[in-house]
């Protein structure tokens, strides 16, 4: 993803100005992607928001683990009463968990922080004195919060995969076909669905960098997204607005289900890829308006 | 200025090509089919010579009949849900249940995965089907001789084996209709013919326009019923040009935009589905048990028979779409009536409740008799008092 995420010769909307040593220009990029995520993992906020994500499945095996009373199938939220059966089944748990409100609100963190926050401290203006450009600079900020989606449900599956084999049994993972799969291949399809996540999760970060280039505010960016997630949620939960479900950026947040069938349904994974394909143009162009026309004051 | 009107184009440019392209898609979809005209009589000709033996493929279900959408339940908080469960344990629990997945099956949209290999002409057609809600999944295989069904929600798998008899019986029982049949339906194409003229009184069978379903060019053939009283507008079925296969069944109601009942393939494939498929294991940790056919011994059509009164069987009145099927009082289960279900979705109305739906009527009299029918309320009070 980051590497796609540099500007290439052909895909910069600054090509007429572009001078003629691209190989050049694409190192500079890759610098600055990779200060980016220096200064991005540097920061103890992304440590601490790493560190929370990894408590959920912590928490919520310890839990079971403590508790006495066994769930009786269906019960609670999805795949929770297999987990004392099968630790591998943490990681899925937590996923469901996390998905609606956790993860959006780390992101909402790490992407309403991308303009804002270096307006806010007043280091932008020192970012565009070097001939980045402002095109770049958003790709690279860009490159940075998908980097985050990745690392956080990374981090969620791995440290549910762990906690679960710590605390449980683990064993070949049922599907919600009814067929059974070998422990390396589940651990395959955990990896996959963090993907997934990452993914789905792709078009919101978009809007967050969006909302980011509208104030110098860093805080206020990052509610205003976190409420754009929420608010997204409840319409998706309204029967009467059923036709506008599809388009919502949060309809396959939950899709990953599909992941645990056999075969494996990849239909709404195209979906979904190709519907935060149109997020990240509409927002990202959006950004590139703002961002490009806005006078950098600080 | 008009520097930044020219980033700011971008903003402007990309919605509106993602705007139609999205209208765009459906359009190009749906337009510039043209096949080679075909009669009704040819296109059902195509779907009885049809050789499609093997396929897989997704199919989508929707229901617009108006009735209240039981799907809600799964868009509820997990603690919603499992009290409203927990609400409805009791005598009448089991009757509930049944009566909610009967509900499911014609409100909202599902989606399930079907696959389906009956290439080897010497053994039973092994089959899959997957529905799919948004966590759960629930599967009945079957590879021929033993059928598995698995609800992943409970983690419960139930088996039944099918007897080698019932098979026997089953083919045995065709190829004798088969050799009973009168001469002049032995070929498919007198069977279509034959079809057509029975059909003829009561409904108008048109090929309607060429379309796309699931990504292929399809024949329509259109019924359309001849009675103006019922509530049926038209029953389209989506013939594959290719392989005659029927992809897509649609059902009408009258005064209504969106189709009433509607299910179709959206995604379908050709080629012999992998056979693994059809081995079904039970999860070790599943609660598995065994349903048993009832056993059926061969007189047991002619001894329940006296067992129900003439005055107490249902009573058809009329023919084709507007006919009235009327249910005598004694005949009426009585957890019918006391189901709380019922009397949250019917509608009191003069002389009796009413339970509405776009396709088909039913009307509760005080009496306890039942008039069910797909034609108007009105008609079915007329058909209450006329008795």
């Amino acid at each position: 993803m980051s590497s796609n995420s540099v500007p290439s010769p052909q895909s910069s909307s600054t090509a007429t100005a572009r001078p003629a040593v691209p190989s050049q220009r694409r190192s500079a990029g890759l610098a600055l992607l990779g200060s980016e995520l220096t200064v991005l993992f540097r920061r103890r906020r992304t440590w601490a928001m790493l560190v929370a994500i990894a408590l959920i499945p912590i928490l919520l095996a310890v839990a079971v683990r403590l508790s006495s009373q066994t769930l009786s199938p269906g019960e609670g939220p999805p795949f929770l009463d297999r987990v004392t059966q099968n630790g591998l089944f943490v990681a899925f748990t937590a996923m469901i968990v996390a998905i609606p409100l956790f993860l959006p609100l780390t992101i909402g963190v790490v992407a309403g922080d991308t303009i804002a926050g270096e307006a806010g401290l007043g280091t932008l203006r020192y970012l565009l004195v070097a001939p980045a450009g402002r095109v770049r600079l958003l790709l690279v900020k860009y490159a940075g919060v998908a980097v985050f989606c990745l690392a956080a449900t990374l981090t969620l599956a791995v440290a549910g995969t762990l906690i679960g084999a710590a605390l449980f049994p683990v064993g070949p993972v049922t599907l919600l076909s009814g067929d059974v799969i070998g422990v390396p291949e589940s651990l395959l399809r955990s990896a996959l669905i963090a993907l997934y996540v990452t993914v789905s999760l792709l078009g919101f970060a978009a809007i967050g960098m969006f909302i980011s280039t509208l104030t110098d505010v860093p805080v206020g960016a990052m509610a205003a997204t976190v409420v754009v997630s929420v608010v997204v949620q409840i319409l998706d939960v309204l029967p009467q607005l059923a036709w506008l479900h599809p388009w919502l950026f949060s309809h396959y947040w939950l899709g990953f289900a599909d992941l645990l069938r056999q075969p494996m349904d990849l239909g709404s994974f195209g979906d979904n890829a190709l519907l935060q394909l149109g997020y990240i143009a509409v927002f990202g162009a959006l950004a590139y308006g703002r961002f490009s026309t806005k006078d950098i004051l600080s | 200025m008009s520097r930044n009107s020219v980033k700011w184009l971008p903003a402007i440019v990309v919605p509106v090509v993602i705007v139609a392209g999205v209208l765009a898609v459906p359009l190009q979809a749906g337009a510039a089919v043209d096949l080679p005209d075909k009669t009704a009589e040819e296109v059902l000709l195509m779907v009885s010579d049809s050789t499609v033996t093997a396929y897989s493929g997704t199919v989508e279900k929707k229901a617009e009949l108006g009735l209240p959408d039981v799907d809600l339940a799964a868009g509820m908080p997990d603690s919603m849900s499992e009290s409203a469960a927990e609400g409805t344990t009791g005598p009448g629990a089991d009757a509930a249940g049944a009566l909610t997945s009967v509900l499911e099956l014609f409100s909202g949209s599902h989606t399930a995965r079907i696959y389906v290999d009956g290439s080897d002409a010497d053994a039973p057609a092994k089959a899959r089907v997957q529905i799919q809600d948004r966590m759960d999944e629930r599967n009945v295989v079957s590879n021929g001789t033993d059928v598995w069904a698995y609800d992943s929600k409970t983690n419960t798998a139930s088996y039944l084996a099918i007897p080698a008899d019932a098979r026997a019986t089953a083919q045995a029982k065709f190829a004798e209709m088969a050799a009973g049949a009168p001469a002049e339906l032995s070929t498919p194409s007198q069977v279509a013919e034959r079809f057509l003229a029975e059909i003829d009184p009561s409904t108008t069978v048109s090929v309607g326009t060429d379309g796309t379903v699931a990504g292929r060019t399809a024949y329509e053939l259109v019924l359309t019923p001849k009675a103006t009283q019922t509530l049926v507008e038209s029953v389209s079925i989506s013939v594959d040009s290719e392989t005659g296969m029927p992809l897509q069944v649609t059902v009408r109601a009258n005064g209504q935009e969106e189709p009433a009942f509607e299910v179709g393939f959206t995604a379908v494939d050709f080629s012999t589905p992998s056979a693994e498929l059809f081995e079904f294991t039970p999860p070790a940790d599943a609660t598995v048990d065994e349903v048993t056919l009832p056993v059926m011994p061969e007189q047991s059509a002619d001894q329940t028979k006296p067992e129900i009164p003439a005055e107490n069987l249902p009573v058809v009145t009329g023919t084709g779409w507007d006919a009235i099927v009327e249910v005598p009082a004694a005949s009426v289960p009585a957890e019918l009536s006391a189901n709380p279900l019922m009397s949250e979705f019917a509608t009191p109305v003069d002389g009796g409740q009413v339970f509405s739906t776009s396709l088909v009527n039913v009307f509760l009299a005080d009496d306890g008799r039942i008039f069910a029918g797909s034609v108007p309320v009105e008609l079915l009070q007329a058909a209450a008092d006329a008795q």
